[in-house]
């Protein structure tokens, strides 16, 4: 086990590692600079500001300094913000996302169930139907259509929750809603095929002739049993939520890290892109390596890829 | 069917929630003196020196104050001047500064001026506004580090008497004062707060009308509290401006009908459907919306293409600038020249009075026929132009507008639309990797050489490199010989702003004027066509 | 449960003569390939062969309009049509009949700009005055195009890299699974991103982005399927019969993996769709004059409170694209792996 994980931290920080360099030398690439009133200044203040970001010195060195200033954490000074430094910028904006995917999450994975398991106890019923279609539908709209529809209906017009900002708990509603929604959807789809396989099983099966009652059955056998591959699409989806809501965090106007890295990208502020890049990247990498290791615990009939041969 | 009920239970819980926020959910009272101002974009930074933009601007005007304030119509209002003195044929200022307080205590004195002053100009600052400083003695050396920043023509004689000395007289130099880039600056806050100096609202000193309180840095809602050591305290009416960055304009719109906002800008589509709205206003701006042609394009057809003067008016003819604003800017004027309508006034006329129409007017008969003829004078039969804008909406808009309007009047003209970042617009066409190129410029002071310099042949910013000695000349005049003569100077500007249309250098497409709604209770919101866009200190709720 | 009463004849209990019998061996079904089999069971599935039936009607609409809508109708504008509603002659639905709510009321927007009474969009027109129901088709075209050119790469990538990873095996694999989990650890808006600034947006940024990043899971799959079927009988009499490994990966391999192949292709066009529409919302997608159903529901969403139509239009045509394509989708994980169907 330890050498296992050994093994796969040694892979995350390679993986890391070529992200960050291809990043960077991609960003060498581009057009832009930190200035936006380039052409008022004189050549004087220009290199003063090309020595504060380290743009005078030669490629491999930036390379070199940035790749060490990243092990640290530091990833240079925002282009748009003057003084902030893209570190400080992260740690200020994740909070709000990471609520927000968090929150998702849970409004997702639980009615997601809750739905799934309702769909396969009453299979091939209207019920089941209607689950299914509802669910169809779910992962058919876009949120960003869904956030629009729900600030207008149930913000505006019902006046039950406020438009847009981030100030309590009431402002996290809709937009918990509208991301969670994609989740929801997909779960209910997967816990109900999971849980009919199980219900057709052997177990199940003499479980019922023992004459256990029926709501026994489905929380002792059946929901155990159809949950544990959840947890491999439980991670990444924490990843997904915690990047993918840049459109819903600029609709809500949630002060977020996904929202930032698109305004990033709009104004050309390249070590923001770089640090946010990086953040997302160890995120994913990091809830990769968790699931498997939890789905190693909670079922231990998968064997974990490091004892192949 | 125990899980049934579970469900049942979960949604009740879940709509229960929903009730209860919606309970919570009350506007705040509206007897306070609270404005709640929606912005479009996160503010960059406080730090006076090093300021670009617009929001940063406005933020500072509001809790700053210079030696003037800048009022109603752009006039200028007191600020921590009370009295100067203009001497030595308009190149020596002496301000007779009143006691006011920062907000940590200390006087506002001339040294905080000078400190200021010296802070902006030194290179290591890097400031990018720097060049307004131009005039001042010594300032363009010490930019170009030939200098050192206490060789600045700017003295204190005490802590209440500030000298200013110019190289050459500048005829809108009190308007430069109330430019945040010229307000005074706390030494002891810089030194102490050190790289984190107005990086948060705790991070600085004030001595305008409000404080800062709750901005972070980069969050998206901060206060303007009003400030109990102001001077002129008593002419300020709100307890606070709150601030809220909302960059969906379908979600400020939201907003404001909700009521949780008092005041939004809108967007184009938004304005045509609101123009009858008894909120609804135009905001007068400087703000105008040019094509520039790249005249040394490395293409060698488009350059020859746009090189000739017939071609340059064809393309220009070929919008129809009525429409543009109706559909794609609505709101703002079609472009009465290359100089804002409104900026200079003189004797009742307008700046823009001598031209009619040069350079500006549509005219798709006119443009075909003169496309025709541009294109036998050149030898060609099709060309391909890129058309570089920025990729914000409005900008997609024109984009979508001007290709359409050029590729069905103009036969063999084909159109490829580019919208790219601000900052990449900016580097490509400042070195040249362009071929049209739609650009706005906002004039920093109500005059109108702040436009006109950008076209003299050896201005940085003169992109498409388009060059007339007599329109340089007579720029020239108009600073140095003419200076001092207000009559001839604006014969002088007048005269080359003809040149440059006549020529078609640019062909100017609108004057932006931004449609926005703001609650009738809001009395006394001054908002001002250049430089500082938005000045509270007279904001009443009624 | 009343006994019936058998009435049972000694005749009953004569053997059957020989030339009565009939003949065990003989199937009274056709026989069926395997895609044949997958078909019938798919044609059970109404709503798959409904969703089928739709996407190819929207293909035929989308390629087919080729002919009918041209670039340069594209970069047409009429701008005193601009922001029309929908107008369909013969129907007086409010919404379907030219006018549109304004302050409370319906106001006939059509007779309010003087447009000739002849004169109507059947699904409204943008605010250049173009045509919505031909914007709307050519902007199902570019999101079909997006998504199928993409689905090709990811199709043509992730299937010969899951092979030869899965087939050679050993330390190959391992460095191929490695390669996997750098790429699939950057997320995709990332890579988009990235190629998106180096190269200038646009369709072909966007295909390339998409073809990079989203082969990694089809890979996967693959290299999982190939493992076990390399130790499947047929494979290794195949291979002790000295055929080459390429002519055993076409020849046995890719029909045995074509149900997962189709499967998940049948899930990555709706989702590389759905992607595209997200990059054109935030505003780094396809460029003008072209357009694509994500940057008509930007643009929608923009005046929703004013004209609804022009966001609810292309978004419905883009849920029921989705809404087939997942349909369809399920519909063939059923046909070819029936033990999921129940």
């Amino acid at each position: 086990m330890r050498k296992y994980l050994l093994k796969r931290v040694f892979y995350m920080i390679l993986t890391l590692f070529l992200v960050a360099t291809i990043t960077f030398f991609l960003m060498k690439l581009m057009p832009g600079t930190p200035f936006t009133n380039q052409q008022k200044m004189s050549a004087a203040q220009i290199a003063v500001v090309n020595k504060q970001y380290g743009l005078d010195k030669p490629i491999w060195q930036q390379y070199l300094s940035y790749m060490l200033n990243a092990a640290h954490g530091d990833f240079g000074t925002s282009f748009q913000f003057s003084n902030q430094s893209v570190s400080y910028l992260i740690s200020s904006r994740i909070g709000a996302s990471a609520q927000l995917g968090i929150q998702a999450i849970i409004f997702g994975v639980v009615l997601g169930i809750i739905v799934g398991s309702f769909a396969a106890i009453n299979r091939n019923t209207w019920i089941d139907t209607l689950c299914t279609v509802l669910s169809i539908i779910g992962k058919s709209v876009p949120n960003f259509v869904l956030a629009v529809l729900l600030q207008y209906y149930i913000a505006l017009k019902l006046n039950w929750l406020p438009v847009a900002g981030w100030n309590g708990f009431n402002y996290t509603i809709l937009p918990t809603i509208a991301l969670g929604v994609g989740p929801l959807a997909e779960t209910a789809r997967f816990v109900r095929t999971g849980m009919v396989d199980v219900l057709n099983s052997d177990y199940i099966e003499l479980a019922r002739a023992k004459g256990m009652s029926r709501f026994g059955i489905v929380y002792h056998h059946a929901l155990r049993n159809s949950l544990t591959p959840l947890v491999t699409l439980i991670g990444p989806y924490t990843v997904a939520l915690m990047t993918g809501s840049m459109v819903i965090e600029n609709i809500f106007s949630i002060p977020g890290i996904g929202e930032q890295f698109v305004k990033s990208i709009t104004t050309n502020d390249y070590p923001t892109i770089m640090g946010v890049t990086m953040l997302f990247s160890a995120g994913l990498v990091l809830v990769i390596l968790l699931t498997d290791i939890v789905y190693g615990f909670i079922d231990p009939r998968i064997r974990l890829a490091g004892n192949e041969g | 069917m125990k899980l049934k009920k579970v469900a049942a239970a979960g949604s009740v819980v879940f709509l229960s929630a929903l009730a209860l926020a919606a309970c919570g959910n009350k506007s705040a009272d509206s007897s306070k003196q609270v404005f709640n101002f929606s912005e479009t974009g996160e503010l960059p930074g406080m730090d006076l020196s090093k300021a670009t933009d617009t929001i940063s601007f406005t933020n500072l005007a509001n809790t700053m104050e210079g030696l003037y304030r800048i009022g109603k119509d752009s006039k200028i209002e007191p600020g921590v001047a009370k009295k100067t003195e203009v001497s030595n044929g308009g190149k020596t200022y002496t301000f007779y500064l009143r006691k006011s307080k920062w907000s940590n205590g200390d006087p506002v004195t001339a040294k905080d001026f000078v400190y200021s002053w010296r802070r902006t100009l030194d290179p290591k600052t890097a400031s990018q506004y720097s060049y307004l400083f131009d005039g001042v003695q010594n300032a363009n050396d010490i930019i170009e580090g030939k200098k050192a920043p206490d060789t600045l023509g700017i003295k204190a004689e005490g802590d209440y008497k500030l000298v200013v000395n110019l190289e050459k007289p500048i005829p809108y130099f009190k308007l430069l004062m109330g430019f945040p880039v010229f307000f005074p600056q706390n030494q002891k806050a810089v030194d102490k707060f050190g790289s984190k100096y107005a990086t948060a609202s705790d991070k600085l000193y004030y001595n305008g009308p409000f404080k800062m309180t709750g901005w972070t840095g980069s969050n998206l809602s901060w206060k303007l509290q009003k400030n109990n050591s102001y001077w002129d305290k008593k002419n300020v009416h709100l307890d606070s401006v709150n601030y809220q960055v909302n960059k969906s304009g379908n979600t400020r719109y939201n907003k404001y009908k909700q009521g949780s906002v008092d005041y939004i800008t809108l967007e184009t589509d938004q304005a045509k459907n609101l123009k009858n709205n008894a909120d609804y206003h135009l905001m007068k701006e400087s703000t105008l919306a040019y094509l520039e042609f790249n005249e040394q394009a490395s293409n060698p057809t488009v350059k020859k293409a746009l090189s000739n003067k017939k071609i340059r008016q064809a393309l220009s003819m070929a919008i129809n600038r009525d429409q543009y604003v109706k559909t794609s800017a609505f709101g703002s004027q079609a472009a009465p020249g290359i100089v804002p309508d409104g900026l200079a006034v003189r004797n009742g006329k307008d700046f823009n009075s001598n031209i009619k129409g040069t350079g500006v007017t549509s005219d798709a008969k006119e443009a075909k026929k003169l496309w025709k003829e541009g294109l036998a004078e050149i030898g060609e039969k099709k060309l391909t132009l890129n058309l570089l804008g920025d990729d914000n909406d409005a900008a997609k808009k024109s984009g979508d507008f001007m290709q359409s309007n050029w590729e069905t009047t103009l036969p063999g003209l084909k159109v490829n639309v580019q919208n790219v970042p601000f900052k990449t617009r900016l580097a490509r066409s400042s070195s040249g990797d362009f071929d049209v190129v739609l650009t706005l410029w906002g004039d920093d002071f109500a005059d109108p050489i702040s436009t006109l310099d950008l076209f003299t042949s050896d201005n940085s910013q003169n992109d498409g490199k388009w060059k007339n000695s007599e329109y340089d000349s007579l720029i020239k005049a108009s600073k140095t010989t003419d200076a001092n003569d207000p009559a001839k100077r604006w014969d002088d500007l007048q005269k080359a702003q003809k040149i440059l249309l006549e020529d078609q250098a640019v062909a100017p497409i609108y004057q932006r004027r931004t449609p926005y709604l703001v609650k009738s209770k809001v009395k006394g919101l001054i908002i001002n066509s250049v430089g500082v866009t938005y000045n509270f200190k007279n904001v009443q709720i009624k | 449960m009343a006994e019936e009463k058998l009435n049972l004849t000694p005749q009953d209990f004569e053997p059957v003569s020989k030339n009565e019998k009939g003949d065990d061996e003989k199937i009274a079904a056709p026989s069926l390939t395997f895609l044949q089999d997958a078909w019938l069971r798919l044609k059970k599935n109404k709503g798959a062969v409904v969703s089928l039936f739709i996407i190819i009607i929207m293909l035929v609409v989308a390629f087919g309009s080729s002919f009918f809508i041209t670039n340069a109708q594209l970069v047409k504008s009429a701008p005193q049509y601009a922001n029309l509603p929908a107008k369909i002659p013969g129907i007086d639905i409010n919404g379907l009949n030219g006018k549109l709510k304004m302050g409370g009321a319906w106001v006939d927007a059509y007779a309010q700009n003087n447009v000739p009474a002849n004169k109507y969009f059947i699904l409204g027109t943008d605010y250049l005055g173009r045509s919505l129901a031909q914007r709307i088709i050519y902007g199902t075209k570019i999101s079909l195009i997006v998504a199928i050119v993409a689905t090709f790469f990811d199709l043509a990538i992730g299937v010969s890299y899951g092979i030869v990873s899965g087939w050679k095996g050993g330390r190959v694999d391992n460095v191929m699974q490695r390669i996997i989990e750098v790429i699939s650890s950057v997320p995709n808006l990332v890579i988009v991103v990235l190629m998106l600034l180096v190269f200038k947006p646009g369709m072909t940024s966007i295909i390339l982005a998409l073809a990079i990043s989203s082969w990694t899971t089809m890979a996967r799959m693959i290299r999982a399927e190939t493992l076990s079927l390399k130790t499947q009988e047929y494979v290794l009499a195949a291979r002790t019969l000295g055929e080459s490994p390429s002519k055993i990966a076409w020849k046995h391999l890719v029909p045995n993996l074509s149900s997962i192949i189709i499967i998940q292709t049948m899930y990555t066009i709706p989702s590389a769709i759905f992607f595209e529409a997200f990059l054109s919302f935030i505003g780094i997608g396809i460029s003008a004059p072209q357009t694509s159903l994500g940057v008509l529901l930007n643009d929608g969403q923009k005046n929703f409170q004013f004209l609804p139509y022009q966001m609810w239009y292309p978004a419905i045509v883009l849920c029921v694209l989705m809404i087939c394509f997942n349909l369809l989708g399920d519909g063939l994980r059923d046909a070819f792996d029936p033990k999921t169907r129940r």
